[in-house]
């Protein structure tokens, strides 16, 4: 009796679900062909530009979607802070909502960039604000995205050969050359170096490499011993600096193209400030104690915060004031030494970092 | 009239009635929460999960793994496995364009490099095979292998780089086939066709037959006469060459291919076949259902973007989506076993 009753309910289910299906792919089929016969966006009359008016847009919100390379890296977690903190202001000034929308992959895939670029045009953002993982993958999306009328804008790591209108960002290879030049100070012109490179297939970080090489063939002194690739993510990169370390006794530097290793506490115990000495890119709460400690005398931070704060003031710019962009805009990353780094944990505290130690702040 | 109830009720038997019901209700439900948006050159207000370019992108996300999900289901029929086939879509893609580099492109450069794609896809798959016969090793240590030395080889050779393909096999890839601008149906059409291809092996070929009786009972077969070298080879020919062509669509789509393309996107793989109730330990699964099961899939992630949860809930969502899918699945199963059971008393 009870399976006749539940053969009875399946058979129920079964029937609207089929119903159901046949409908939503019914449905699918016909609006694909409505749309198809539509006005395609890109063909259809650009709307007319019109001066911004606070009262009428009122209305309607900006939504900018932000995509970044991983919303693991905390790097890009302070970007969207940064960026959601532009929105409220701007949002304040203009009168219009802006809403930041975060379409973050949870690890880097250039693949699933290029797909979340298009469900953003798909869901009516009116621009994207992207760090591309993969500059090849992501060209075509950012070219479809705008040749449906959406702007894009690139940060951190850019696809130059895409429509974007702008890219925020540091030079890649200057500042390769810059953890060079530090680390060559630090050693005198003279020793054995490692470059720790992070994942191979980052255009960005290939860059930043190129940098510290070709600095480091400047000085007679200095001897890269290799270049050491992995997974980003604080263990295995700390992990990575022991095993060359035991490889490779006789080291006297670390060029770091990202401070990965160093959001671990492993190395302020395992490595010996008096032998060997890093220069990491980035300077995050968790890496400032190798500053006091004097492993790492110099740090080169991109302010992260300001690739979101950025980004989303200069898509305003183009997307509702319709100011004129430039194409490049340099970052210039910011020194951080024992000497400078009260003012930069305190910057650090006001752009929203709650685990900025507080004996940093209290430092001149 | 009877004859439509007839299709309907074949219909409402039929092994994807289940996923379907899933894959519908998910939908409708993603419809109704969605919100919508309005349109900036039409003025029209969109669903922002109903319309064609939502839906299309959705079936394009899942084709390269539903594609690659049928190869994988015939060996999981088999009572077999493969974990390599994230990275020999990487590799083929990597060695394709590395051939056409250079090249002026064209439709023969289309063709070339789905000649390239689908060539090393069959190779590296005849490898795994051979060396599952051969060394009589079982194929998760087999293909856990290649996984790693295929990863290496197409990481030596490309040198880590991207490589940009030619224009050509983005505009094939990319023909809009008259639905407008920004609408790509031609990997979902890649997708339908190669379910209906597997389809069509596996229940109307003698030779699908047989890898249903490989995985139902080995030792049956072999007493049957069966050549389970050959059929086990031949499996792994399939997937390879699935995973070939995934990469020619899904690097041609994307416009330039690197090492690291498709990493992990074999437990997708596996998890589509499984979620279209192919049994890990063999002689049951289907290659329309795989198919729905990559589609159920990009569809749970997609429903996480477009209803705003939080991103980082993703792989705790889709995780339970697939237990949960199994348990049904089996359940159901246990279910339909009493039922014959019962109706043979």
């Amino acid at each position: 009796m009870r399976n006749a009753r539940f053969v009875g309910v399946v058979r129920a289910v079964r029937v609207i679900g089929a119903v159901g299906a046949i409908g939503a792919i019914g449905a699918i089929g016909l609006t694909a062909l409505v749309s198809g016969c539509h006005q395609p966006a890109s063909q259809a009359p650009p709307p007319a530009p019109s001066a911004p008016e606070p009262a009428h847009s009122a209305q309607k919100p900006i939504r900018i979607a932000m995509i970044a390379k991983s919303s693991t890296n905390p790097v890009f977690l302070s970007a969207r802070r940064g960026a959601e903190t532009a929105a409220r202001d701007l949002s304040a000034k203009i009168g219009v909502p802006i809403e930041i929308v975060w379409l973050t992959p949870p690890t880097e895939d250039g693949q699933i960039q290029a797909q979340r670029i298009a469900q953003a045009v798909n869901e009516g953002a009116s621009a994207i604000l992207v760090s591309c993982s993969d500059a090849g993958k992501l060209t075509g999306a950012i070219d479809d995205a705008v040749a449906r009328g959406v702007q894009v804008m690139t940060f951190d790591s850019d696809a130059p050969k895409s429509k974007r209108f702008a890219y925020y960002g540091v030079d890649d290879f200057r500042v390769g050359e810059q953890v060079m030049e530090e680390l060559s100070r630090l050693l005198d012109g003279k020793g054995k170096v490692a470059i720790l490179a992070g994942n191979q297939n980052a255009p960005n970080l290939r860059r930043r490499v190129e940098g510290i090489k070709a600095e480091a063939a400047k000085s007679k002194g200095i001897q890269i011993v290799g270049t050491f690739y992995h997974n980003e993510t604080p263990q295995d990169s700390a992990a990575e600096v022991i095993r060359v370390n035991n490889a490779y006794p006789g080291i006297r530097g670390w060029a770091m193209a990202g401070g990965w290793a160093l959001y671990t506490k492993t190395l302020l115990t395992d490595l010996d400030p008096k032998k060997i000495k890093l220069v990491a890119v980035d300077a995050l709460p968790p890496e400032l104690p190798y500053i006091v400690k004097g492993l790492a005398p110099v740090l080169l931070a991109q302010s992260s915060y300001l690739w979101g704060n950025v980004g989303v003031t200069k898509i305003i710019d183009k997307i509702f004031y319709k100011r004129e962009v430039p194409e490049i805009i340099p970052m210039d990353p910011a020194r951080v030494t024992i000497d400078s780094l009260g003012s930069w944990a305190r910057q650090l505290r006001q752009w929203g970092f709650p685990d900025v130690p507080e004996e940093y702040l209290k430092l001149k | 009239m009877p004859r439509a109830m007839t299709v309907l009720r074949r219909l409402l038997r039929s092994q994807q009635a289940g996923l379907l019901l899933i894959i519908a209700t998910l939908m409708v439900t993603l419809a109704i929460a969605a919100g919508s948006h309005v349109d900036e050159s039409t003025g029209a207000t969109v669903n922002n999960f109903f319309n064609s370019y939502t839906l299309i992108q959705t079936a394009t996300d899942a084709s390269f793994i539903a594609i690659m999900a049928v190869g994988a289901t015939v060996v999981i029929i088999s009572a077999g496995i493969d974990l390599s086939v994230g990275s020999v879509y990487a590799l083929c893609g990597v060695v394709m364009g590395l051939a056409l580099r250079g090249s002026s492109g064209g439709a023969g450069a289309v063709w070339l490099g789905l000649v390239i794609c689908v060539g090393i896809g069959l190779a590296a798959g005849a490898v795994n095979g051979a060396m599952v016969v051969g060394l009589r090793v079982h194929p998760f240590i087999i293909t856990l292998g290649s996984m790693w030395i295929l990863r290496g080889i197409a990481f030596v050779t490309s040198k880590a780089e991207s490589i940009m393909l030619p224009e050509s096999l983005a505009h094939f890839a990319k023909a809009p086939l008259g639905l407008g601008t920004a609408l790509y149906p031609v990997p979902m059409l890649g997708m339908l066709a190669v379910a209906a291809l597997g389809a069509l092996y596996l229940e109307r070929t003698v030779m699908g037959r047989h890898v249903f009786a490989l995985g139902g009972n080995a030792e049956a077969s072999r007493y049957s006469g069966l050549r389970l070298g050959r059929i086990q080879v031949g499996v792994y020919v399939l997937a390879g060459g699935t995973a070939g062509l995934a990469a020619f669509l899904g690097a041609s789509f994307y416009g330039s291919v690197s090492c690291g393309d498709a990493t992990g996107y074999e437990l997708y793989v596996i998890a589509s076949a499984v979620v279209g109730g192919a049994r890990l330990s063999g002689g049951r699964g289907s290659a329309i259902n795989a198919m729905l099961g990559a589609v159920l899939i990009v569809l749970i992630r997609q429903s996480i973007r477009t209803l705003h949860l939080d991103q980082n809930y993703e792989w705790i969502i889709i995780g339970c989506a697939i237990v949960v899918a199994v348990v049904l699945d089996q359940a159901s199963a246990r279910f339909a076993a009493r039922r014959l059971a019962e109706g043979e008393r």
